[in-house]
């Protein structure tokens, strides 16, 4: 027990090693490097779930980085806190589960599916440099330190989009992804600095708490929420998902995932807990309603008519995303109002969050099948492939298991946070409800098309030499549709111990605070 | 109003990277336009440490000082320095190996993956 | 029964659609196993119905390509696709542009 006081540290110490320490492992030799890949994956996703159990136990955990005690956030005499704090309350530490588990598939993947590329200790490094950022800005409570996260995040995803540097697409994937997110970056830095200014204090708490509205907190809260949204890959700012997703190999697209929802939570973090009760306007809920909205008719109409898998794949993850972002637009929008809260908006934000972890676990599979398909046929086009369910039995099961979840067919978990999505929305405005209905057809309707194309028809006679995908790369995939089937056949668990608490920990804006301004000596 | 330049001084240099940023065609150019909202980006960080008369804020040798300068920003600014030096180098390496196998430094041009 | 899931409005139980798609497998499975099995593999009993012509060796030549599915729905939103492709052009600034336009239109909406 005297241990799991610096868990929140050692979630994120635990990749940082493993990222400094590869190139050392890659230099004993193929196995050995494998072999570290693996140990530090599973340490850190055991970690993550360890965090979580014990937030779930005992409330939201504080860490100070530095600090003379891991828990003296106030220090004698002050009133704000001076160092950086960790702070995981039950939120942050389901996006950490979450992103564990991702992390966890793609690196089981990425074993045998980069094996035909050189500098993999590089590579290696980069994953756990992205799977650190990913979590350091699901486990932070500072702003700044959530600043150089993302930028840790996404320089390590600028590095692995861009690891197949022969295909000139993949580096053009990475540029342009580069000069959007970095501009994106630039504006959180601002925004960062006109809180700064304002407060002179850049830990979320005691900004949350100190925050009343004028314009440099309007335009900060402006600049935060498009930036981050333009990370989560939303409608209008999405081009870059498509490319960066398709050119990534596919371990690292999985991983990707995880990412994007952790700057989901970056937004909702600074919705609902940094600006929350000082939120008088419905501009901002109604604007993150919006862009969901968008969000899903844009991503899945631009989905139906692509010839790539990978890349129809990733325009569903736009379309995936506007669900989250309408089920927590609702959510934000009757913050303000209890009876509101009581009657739908706390159902939508239910939804939303478990649509989180139900769309990163769906889609990281499908990206993983996509993935095993392009090592097992050599094809991306779904004008070239077919008739593969023959030889690929266990890859085709895996993949109708995540279309129909990502379709939200009953009885599969997609259905259950779509259902909340649905039945919430449509109290706030119909339309809302029809259009992600809508969505949800359109959705099945590109999977048939893929699961059609790639996997039924006739035999090809170019495709006679295919096997199935190696085991380690089931193995990861197996990870996921474990995951998928355990959500399917126990909802009521995951909805009351994962994602009620998260819920609660998002909306109680005054308790978060109080984990950080009460605590100290 | 004197007080205000530098954060005025910021904007400008804002503005005029996001501008090459938007409208520039050839890559490098954007490069610089990225590294001038940087540049931007950490000059508003280190203004808004500043304290009229303030002395630089290092207490050994400091002698009588009434107001230093605040030094959290300052931290912040190296920092996002830092951040910003690993970015300008990665997308000019990105932009060299974009040359190498397109042939052109136009980003009209580079335009394989598309709708 | 065992775990319903309540939402504000209704609720959802896995275990009865489970049984549910149980008895239709089982319905599907009864259903293949009314054929029957005295056929002579190889020969002509064995192949697909291509229109009574002959049918080709490669699986190639008879498969309908990916990018011909759903084309009547295409055609029928022709308008928006055209817009919407056009709107997706590929170039860089053009992505920026999309940020900076959207910053703009919430900044002017959220300081009003």
């Amino acid at each position: 027990m005297n241990w799991q006081i610096h868990l929140p540290a050692l979630v994120l110490a635990i990749p940082l090693l493993g990222a400094f320490a590869a190139p050392l492992a890659g230099l004993g030799g193929k196995h050995i490097r494998n072999a570290w890949f693996i140990f530090i994956s599973v340490v850190t996703t055991v970690l993550t779930m360890l965090l979580w159990q014990k937030v779930a136990a005992g409330g939201p955990a504080v860490y100070v980085l530095g600090g003379q005690a891991w828990n003296l956030t106030l220090p004698s005499g002050l009133t704000w806190p001076i160092r950086i704090v960790l702070e995981v309350d039950a939120f942050g530490a389901f996006m950490a589960v979450v992103g564990g588990i991702v992390a966890l598939a793609g690196a089981f993947f990425s074993l045998r599916f980069m094996e035909k590329f050189s500098g993999l200790d590089k590579f290696v490094s980069l994953y756990f440099l992205l799977v650190t950022g990913m979590l350091g800005m699901e486990l932070t409570g500072d702003l700044f330190n959530f600043f150089v996260f993302l930028e840790i995040a996404s320089v390590a995803s600028f590095g692995l989009v861009a690891f197949w540097r022969d295909r000139p697409e993949a580096v053009e994937a990475s540029f342009k992804y580069m000069v959007i997110s970095t501009v994106a970056a630039m504006m959180v830095l601002i925004a960062i600095g006109f809180l700064y200014g304002r407060y002179n204090a850049v830990n979320m708490a005691a900004v949350g708490q100190m925050l009343h509205m004028g314009y440099a907190e309007k335009i900060a809260l402006v600049f935060l929420v498009i930036a981050l949204a333009m990370k989560c890959g939303t409608v209008p700012m999405h081009m870059w998902t498509p490319d960066a997703y398709t050119e990534a190999p596919a371990g690292v697209t999985c991983l990707l995932v995880g990412v994007s929802q952790a700057a989901l939570y970056g937004l909702f973090r600074v919705c609902f807990s940094l600006y929350g009760a000082s939120l008088d306007s419905v501009v901002v809920p109604w604007t993150i309603i919006v862009m969901g909205v968008l969000s899903m008719f844009i991503g899945v109409s631009m989905a139906v008519i692509q010839k790539e898998i990978k890349r129809l794949m990733a325009y569903h993850s736009v379309s995936q995303i506007g669900y989250i972002l309408l089920g927590l637009g609702v959510g934000l929008l009757a913050l303000r109002d209890p009876q509101a809260m009581a009657d739908y908006g706390f159902t939508a934000m239910k939804g939303g969050i478990y649509h989180i972890i139900n769309y990163t676990v769906y889609k990281g599979l499908l990206f993983l099948t996509a993935g095993a398909l392009y090592y097992a046929a050599g094809s991306r086009n779904l004008n070239e492939l077919g008739g593969l369910a023959r030889v690929m039995p266990q890859t085709t099961f895996m993949f109708v298991i995540a279309a129909a979840a990502i379709a939200g067919l009953p009885p599969f978990n997609g259905f259950v946070s779509k259902l909340l999505i649905y039945e919430s929305t449509f109290a706030v405005y119909p339309i809302l409800a029809v259009m992600a209905l809508v969505t949800s057809v359109l959705t099945l309707a590109s999977f048939v098309k893929v699961f059609q194309t790639a996997f039924l028809g006739p035999a090809k006679a170019k495709f006679a030499h295919v096997t199935e995908a190696p085991g380690s790369m089931i193995l990861g995939m197996s990870i996921l549709t474990v995951v998928i089937i355990g959500l399917t056949l126990f909802p009521t668990w995951a909805l009351s111990h994962l994602v009620e608490p998260a819920a609660k920990a998002l909306v109680d804006q005054a308790g978060y605070i109080a984990a950080v301004m009460g605590g100290g000596l | 109003m004197t007080g205000n330049i530098p954060f005025l001084v910021v904007g400008v240099v804002f503005f005029l990277g996001l501008y090459a940023v938007l409208f520039e065609r050839n890559m490098i150019k954007m490069a610089i336009g990225i590294t001038l909202v940087e540049a931007s980006a950490n000059l508003l960080l280190i203004v808004l440490g500043y304290r009229f008369d303030g002395s630089i804020p290092v207490f050994t040798l400091a002698g009588e000082v009434k107001q230093m300068v605040l030094p959290t920003p300052q931290a912040l600014t190296l920092t996002a320095i830092v951040i910003g030096l690993a970015t300008s180098a990665l997308l000019l390496s990105l932009i060299m190996m974009l040359y190498r196998h397109y042939g052109t430094l136009d980003v009209r041009e580079i335009r394989r993956l598309r709708g | 029964m065992w775990s319903k899931v309540y939402t504000g409005f209704g609720f959802w139980d896995v275990y009865t659609w489970i049984i549910f798609f149980a008895l239709a497998a089982g319905l599907v499975l009864w259903l293949r196993s009314m054929g029957r099995s005295d056929y002579k593999k190889g020969t002509e009993q064995d192949e697909i119905f291509y229109g009574s012509n002959e049918v080709p060796e490669d699986g190639e030549d008879i498969q309908v390509p990916a990018s011909s599915a759903y084309w009547g729905f295409v055609e029928a939103l022709q308008p928006y696709y055209e817009k919407l492709l056009q709107i997706h052009t590929g170039i860089a600034n053009d992505y920026v542009g999309y940020l900076v336009v959207t910053t703009g239109i919430l900044a002017v909406l959220v300081l009003i």
